[in-house]
């Protein structure tokens, strides 16, 4: 196996590690279900897939993980087919397409990169969830008690897990050529 | 060349549209319809699940140990309380069994098999809960296999949760009771009243700012008291009767004074359990 592979292979590890976390998340810490009308939802498979967006410069690369990973997220976690899976290639696309606007990368730009595509996604479920009359939740309490909650703890948990997160990315993506 | 390329910006987004909302509304339809999804989607998520079973173990360890933390500290009290009831348990127990045991004779007296009141459980352990707001389903590692069948009725140890909603081969998702979504989860239940007058109604909403159930068409309110406890009560198709569901909280009118709407506090404490019980009626209803 030569390096590129097995860097692949860690990339897919790695997505797969965070997809298991943000159910089991849910379900073991965020878990609100007697009260409480907020409901947190983790993101922390956004936050690998963002981190790697922004490292990996293969397009094609990119949307196959986006479709995968969308897919599977689709059918384990919410039993509907087609929300993750578009939006997250999608997504992906959007943020390869104005990754040249970036200087450096640093956290400030990343956890900006981040906020807007968690935006993205969560509006984007919910739009078509409304459409498909998956639900009947009105726009202002979506913002209310889903949105304005799963950002704020999205956010502070990008700002704790950063360093390592991106180290790891970096890790995951870079290598020298001449060392296979 | 410029316009052939807008062209064909325009058709591809064009397809990914029309990709996207006839994958939805196919899969949408199959988990109304159908009994089962699709088996690659099936194998899929068994895959998925059987993987996730790695990483749930440990995560579900970790959150009995923290319950066991929060039992221990009102556990003086809780004992008091518990001490009073252990005779009353060890009598009614007793009582109980005579009385089952009756039952069952009584039944073959009758040549009656199976009633509403039979069913066998399979007990399952709990996966992970979905990450969506909409769609609060639990993924429990049971599946066909194991005889699961969709829309069974899932109890937590004190009472019941919610329903089976999708079944793959070695796993199956449950949909909670405390769900926003108005089409899946009603279950027929009845308030046992005092002199054998049943009140029966249908528990179909979740109000989640109070954290109540909302039980709904119930034909009279005369003797609804606060406290009494509600049960299914068999009606629906593969639910049994009898599950514990909760106890009457209080009656509401609708904003036009019309109907009255009983609120049930639930029995199943919906956070700590890491094993779900699933409920498999002897009497097959109506699909």
């Amino acid at each position: 196996m030569n390096i590129k592979t097995r860097k692949i292979f860690g990339q897919v590890l790695f997505i797969l590690f965070t997809f298991y976390l943000d159910g089991l998340m849910k379900w073991a810490f965020l878990n609100n279900m007697n009260h409480g009308i907020i409901i947190v939802l983790p993101q922390l498979m956004l936050m690998a897939i963002v981190m790697l967006t922004m490292r990996i410069d293969d397009r094609r690369q990119l949307i196959t993980y986006g479709i995968v990973f969308g897919l599977i997220y689709d059918s384990y976690y919410y039993g509907i087919i087609g929300l993750y899976t578009i939006l997250l290639p999608l997504l992906m696309i959007g943020i390869d397409h104005f990754k040249f606007l970036l200087v450096k990368n640093n956290m400030g730009y990343e956890l900006s990169i981040y906020f807007l595509s968690l935006t993205f996604l969560q509006s984007g479920i919910y739009l078509l969830e409304r459409l498909l009359q998956q639900t009947n939740t009105s726009v202002f309490d979506f913002i209310t008690y889903t949105l304005g909650p799963t950002l704020l703890w999205n956010v502070v948990v990008f700002f704790i897990l950063y360093i390592p997160l991106a180290n790891l990315s970096e890790w995951l993506v870079k290598y020298r050529r001449d060392n296979k | 060349m410029q316009k052939f390329f807008s062209n064909k910006k325009l058709i591809i987004l064009m397809i990914l549209i029309i990709v996207t909302f006839g994958l939805l509304a196919v899969t949408v339809n199959i988990r109304d319809n159908k009994n089962t999804p699709p088996v690659v989607q099936q194998v899929g998520n068994d895959v998925v699940s059987v993987v996730g079973g790695v990483f749930a173990y440990p995560t579900n360890a970790v959150k009995n140990a923290t319950s066991e933390f929060s039992d221990l500290y009102n556990t003086y009290s809780e004992n008091k309380r518990l001490k009073a009831r252990i005779g009353e348990l060890a009598q009614n127990q007793a009582k109980l069994e005579v009385v089952q045991d009756e039952n069952k004779k009584l039944k073959q007296e009758l040549k009656l098999n199976d009633t509403l009141t039979d069913y066998t459980t399979v007990n399952a352990s709990v996966l992970s809960r979905s990450p969506s707001s909409w769609q609060s389903y639990l993924t429990i590692n049971r599946g066909q296999t194991s005889g699961i069948k969709k829309n069974m009725p899932v109890m937590s140890g004190k009472g019941l949760i919610g329903r089976i909603v999708e079944v793959d081969k070695v796993s199956s998702k449950v949909e909670l009771i405390s769900t926003d979504n108005e089409l899946n989860d009603k279950f027929a239940a009845e308030i046992s009243g005092d002199n054998n007058k049943n009140i029966t109604g249908v528990v179909s909403r979740y109000d989640s700012s109070t954290g109540d159930l909302v039980m709904e068409n119930v034909n009279s309110v005369k003797n609804i008291k606060k406290g009494q406890s509600v049960i299914t009560s068999g009606l629906g198709g593969l639910t049994p009767r009898g599950l514990y569901i909760g106890k009457v909280y209080g009656i509401k009118k609708d904003n036009y004074g019309m109907t009255n709407s009983v609120y049930i506090t639930p029995a199943a404490e919906l956070r700590n359990f890491t094993v779900v019980t699933v409920i498999k009626s002897s009497v097959s209803g109506e699909k």
